[in-house]
């Protein structure tokens, strides 16, 4: 059964306004003019020179940056090792530590900021790295034991069993047969996490104190005034969310997809 | 077996940090609102008996239902039509529906500022086709938190729609037809029904995502739209009334939970 004419019409519509800001604020990032007019009188890198020329911005950058690599890593070393744990241990409980795990990814973020926020103030760890690192890697690891998880399945046990019995100790047998298998997962978990952490605002602005991450500026300009500037930065995360698609497309390529296995195909 | 035992040993690390920096400050949290600074329901009387609180609070389930109608209305359509494509279409235009979904809300919800802004698009397009004489206020009112957070949700409503409609069974509808029912029969008859369990999740789910929005109501919403999420982030940061907040958190974790509680019971019929 074929959809009609004005299902398509509608259907096209959405996504159209489902896509359209992106398009608009990639051109608008190149526009000469400082107000938001479209289409733009003309062409210039002005937004990207007023971005990469404030040290503000700079230190944003590189603070979100460190930020982003320090917590996904963490998340990806904790969450595989208890993905691993979850699927292949047979021990009471499991099914609660799992939705454990999961739930930063279902409570609502600004429940967790107001309690991250409460926690840390009451052990003095509000402001400090510590406590921004340990919040990004609680909300970014959900992200790793479900992507992880889901490769751990999918590898035959019978394959580890084999070397076990091979004589590979455990730590062989994780580290030189099941890891290798599975390296894809891994890193499309690691850019999952990496991208969760980048992108974070709602936490980072109750937590980090000082720290300023390049959301929470771009969050805390936003709430005072309409800058250009913000189309540069914007167009800057586009274009790094779309080479995390990218990369994730092709890492998965071979294995039917990331897009195969959201859509449970 | 040999090769199981002492597995569980590789949760722990990942156990050990999420009850410290997750479990314990939820739970501190929660108690907070009932034992700061000793025993105490004053906290919950006083978010009882101020108006304003409760006016926040049907506000923001007043823009989630609308949020999960529009949604539904908009996307159910959208997710009907990439089922009739062709398989290397659908790729394309599920890649577009994805899209957004990576890419941060905050650039998101920023970009409507421009699209709707008085000197957005939207409006130089109205004013130039002679539609009317001033801007249209798109923003910083319910209008503009309503289309951006519409904007974030939609993906989440549907992509798991399409995937449950794929699996929806071509012959059931060809029987139809065969039996003689008109294209609107097999489509109310046959299709929605068997869609609903799915498209019913969805919009739970919306719901729930709308119910904790934050960064979209503070930037589109301008201050006038005062959702939950932002009177916390008023009670934390600028009063501050701390076991208000936690009050208040508590009944949004709570309606969270059981919409979510709501939602698994429908998804799981749904598969």
């Amino acid at each position: 059964m074929r959809p009609g004419l004005g299902v398509a019409a509608v259907a096209l519509a959405t996504l159209v306004f489902l896509v359209l800001p992106i398009v608009i604020v990639v051109i608008m990032s190149f526009s000469s003019a400082a107000s938001l007019q479209f289409p733009p009188p003309g062409f210039s890198l002005r937004w990207y020179h007023s971005f990469f020329g404030d040290p503000r911005w700079v230190r944003a950058l590189t603070t979100s940056t460190l930020l982003a690599f320090a917590s996904s890593i963490i998340a990806l070393v904790l969450g595989s090792a208890a993905a691993y744990g979850i699927v292949r241990g047979r021990f009471p409980g499991r099914g609660l530590i799992d939705s454990n795990f999961m739930a930063p990814l279902i409570l609502p973020t600004i429940v967790i900021a107001v309690a991250l926020y409460l926690f840390l103030a009451k052990v003095g760890l509000l402001g400090t790295a510590a406590g921004l690192v340990a919040s990004h890697v609680v909300l970014s690891v959900p992200f790793v034991v479900l992507v992880v998880g889901v490769a751990i399945r999918s590898f035959d046990e019978r394959i580890e069993q084999v070397a076990f019995t091979l004589g590979a100790s455990r730590r062989q047998t994780v580290l030189r047969v099941l890891l290798p298998n599975i390296l894809p997962s891994l890193a499309s978990a690691w850019i999952l996490a990496l991208i969760a952490s980048f992108d974070e605002v709602i936490v980072t602005l109750f937590v980090a104190g000082t720290y300023q991450t390049v959301p929470k500026r771009m969050f805390n300009e936003l709430v005072l005034e309409v800058n250009p500037t913000i189309t540069a930065i914007a167009t800057i995360l586009i274009g790094l969310s779309v080479l995390a698609i990218g990369a994730i497309g092709l890492i998965t390529a071979r294995r039917g997809g990331l897009l195969g296995t959201m859509l449970g195909r | 077996m040999r090769l199981r035992a002492g597995v569980a040993i590789y949760v722990v690390p990942l156990l050990v940090l999420m009850l410290v920096a997750f479990d314990v400050p939820i739970v501190l949290m929660l108690a907070q609102s009932v034992l700061s600074p000793h025993p105490t329901v004053a906290h919950w009387a006083e978010l009882a008996d101020s108006p304003i609180y409760l006016r926040v609070l049907g506000n923001t389930f007043q823009v989630a239902t609308i949020t999960a109608v529009v949604c539904g209305l908009i996307g159910y359509p959208l997710a009907y039509w990439m089922r009739g494509l062709r398989p290397g279409m659908q790729l394309v235009v599920v890649t577009l529906v994805l899209l957004p979904f990576w890419i941060s809300i905050l650039v998101r919800t920023y970009a409507w500022i421009v699209v709707l802004g008085n000197n957005g698009i939207v409006n130089r397009s109205l004013m130039g086709l002679g539609f009317t004489d001033r801007p249209v206020a798109f923003l910083y009112n319910q209008l503009g938190v309503t289309i951006g957070t519409t904007n974030v949700l939609l993906p989440f409503l549907v992509l798991p729609l399409f995937a449950a409609m794929l699996k929806i069974d071509e012959r059931l509808l060809q029987a139809a037809a065969t039996l003689g029912a008109p294209r609107r029969a097999i489509f109310w008859r046959v299709f929605f029904p068997l869609s609903l369990p799915a498209f019913a999740a969805g919009l739970v789910l919306v719901f729930i995502l709308t119910l904790g929005f934050y960064v979209t109501p503070a930037i589109l919403g301008g201050g006038r739209v005062p959702m939950i999420a932002n009177m916390l982030d008023v009670l934390i940061n600028t009063l501050p009334r701390w076991e208000l907040a936690a009050a208040i958190s508590t009944v949004l974790l709570a309606a969270t939970l059981a919409l979510y509680a709501v939602y698994r019971t429908i998804a799981a019929r749904a598969a």
